[in-house]
């Protein structure tokens, strides 16, 4: 079968600024892949390339084993060719942001049920059942029909949790989805990811969370000036990093 | 006794003409609203384009109107546009006959074009301010282009829109008071011709302000009231 995410040699730059610098990555189904690294290190740019949010200057994406196609707008720079192509993979995509982006203007369940009805053009009925199952799953059944301006920043990206599953997609993207919370609600948001990992599903977490990659991950990637500086197993890279650039960060990042 | 038999509903009074006046301020106002809103779709769109040549006539419209008196405008179009229209008419097909395009609609162009000026200001900031995550959450869902622009995008533009362009409504309304000097019989132009013919000015511009009044707070009502529906999940600070 063919890997769930492969990303080849990617490369993305911003005016002359080169952020990411030849990456290559492989997803398996079921794998959970850690990105770490400092900031301004391209972490969140390599994810939003992955679902086009970004447009990688070059290099491949291939999703369930079919490539984004790529070409050029009339000023040459790249771009997607088949917008089509591309809302359809985002849906295998979905993706949860560091500042939640829930839809203001909609209560938390149209939040959850917006792509799955407009989208998916799945039944109204239907996808309210399925709504309400994903925010008991997350923990906020009871905040329904709410909008999310009246929700703890926690509640918020539990509910941008709800509504990324909603679209049932192969792969999670995470936005370091704990950054902008409160320290004392960040155990909440990472309970519920951990339990899907545990549930079997791909994800890609960029995260400052040391220990949730430690405990969570299935590789763990440190990414440095836009390069993949060392990547293994959560024991690899944590207990016996190789690279002095890790040890440096391990030592600033790592409490005790 | 006598201040009240002006206002007459009859013959001897002007009671029905300020009403019919009213009415007609009404139409020309909600006519030159719409217009004014066509216009500013266009004006955002120009303005917020990619390319430098469509945003310079978007710049050039919002600056030029915004930047001479309503009045000129006005005049502008009263004097030029039925000219402007048969020269047209007669180049592009051949129609060399005279005639007039109908002073209401040309009344109702001339404000609208104003009126469109100062909306598309109100909502190109509207645009600008929605948050970018917003529009990126749909996009990670897959919602294409359009069902952004009307799922999300059209709902929060309004929300922040609408006190701009209550305001906007506001300001149309007053300036088709303006169109008195096209000889439409709206509020104003009644308002002078009753006075002439009473030698009671001051009774009829007082009427001819309450009606003004009467139409400003009935929308300003509406206005308020279509607010807090469009700002539903917005917590009040």
């Amino acid at each position: 079968m063919a890997n769930t995410l492969e990303i080849k040699h990617l490369v993305k730059s911003f005016g002359d600024l080169e952020v990411i610098k030849d990456v290559s990555l492989t997803a398996n189904q079921g794998d959970v892949i850690c990105i770490i690294g400092s900031s301004g290190s391209g972490k969140s740019t390599l994810l939003r390339c992955i679902n086009l949010l970004e447009t990688p200057n070059s290099g491949e994406v291939w999703v369930n084993g079919e490539l984004i196609k790529m070409g050029q707008d009339k000023k040459g720079q790249p771009c997607p060719t088949d917008h089509q192509q591309v809302d359809r993979i985002r849906t295998k995509l979905a993706m949860v942001f560091q500042s939640f982006n829930l839809w203001s203007h909609m209560t938390v369940l149209q939040n959850v049920i917006e792509a799955p009805v407009h989208v998916q053009k799945i039944n109204k009925i239907e996808a309210t059942k399925l709504g309400l199952e994903l925010l008991t799953k997350v923990g906020i059944t009871e905040k329904a029909d709410q909008y999310p301006s009246n929700l703890s920043g926690g509640q918020q990206q539990r509910v941008a949790i709800a509504r990324a599953l909603a679209v049932k997609p192969d792969i999670l993207l995470f936005d370091e989805p704990t950054s902008s919370l409160d320290p004392e609600l960040v155990g909440e948001v990472l309970k519920v990811m951990k339990s899907l990992a545990e549930e079997g599903r791909t994800m890609i977490v960029v995260t400052h969370e040391m220990g949730f990659a430690k405990e969570v991950a299935s590789k763990v990637i440190f990414l440095h000036q836009g390069r993949i500086e060392e990547q293994g197993s959560p024991s690899e890279i944590f207990n016996s990093p190789k690279s002095e650039r890790l040890k440096q960060f391990l030592a600033s990042n790592l409490e005790g | 006794m006598d201040f009240l038999s002006f206002l007459a509903f009859d013959d001897t009074g002007w009671g029905d003409e300020m009403l019919a006046g009213m009415f007609i301020t009404l139409l020309v106002s909600v006519s030159a609203m719409a217009i004014g809103l066509v216009f500013s779709v266009f004006g955002t769109m120009a303005k917020l384009s990619h390319s430098v040549i469509i945003r310079s006539f978007g710049n050039t419209y919002t600056t030029v109107i915004r930047g001479i008196p309503e009045l000129l405008v006005i005049y502008l179009f009263f004097f030029g546009f039925n000219n402007a229209l048969m020269a047209a008419a007669k180049s592009l097909f051949d129609y060399h006959e005279y005639f007039e395009f109908p002073v209401f609609l040309t009344a109702a162009i001339a404000v609208g074009l104003v009126s469109g000026a100062y909306s598309t200001e109100v909502i190109r900031g509207s645009f600008l301010a929605v948050p970018k995550g917003q529009v990126e959450a749909a996009k990670s869902v897959g919602m294409s282009k359009f069902q952004i622009f009307h799922r999300v995008l059209i709902p929060q533009v309004l929300r922040y829109a609408l006190p701009g362009l209550g305001n906007v409504w506001q300001l149309t309304l007053k300036d088709t008071a303006l169109i008195s000097v096209m000889a439409i019989a709206e509020i104003m132009r009644t308002a002078q011709i009753a006075a002439g013919n009473t030698k009671e000015p001051f009774v009829f511009y007082i009427f001819a302000a309450l009606l003004y009044l009467t139409l400003t707070t009935v929308s300003s009502k509406a206005l308020n009231s279509a607010e807090s529906w469009a700002n539903k999940g917005v917590r009040r600070a």
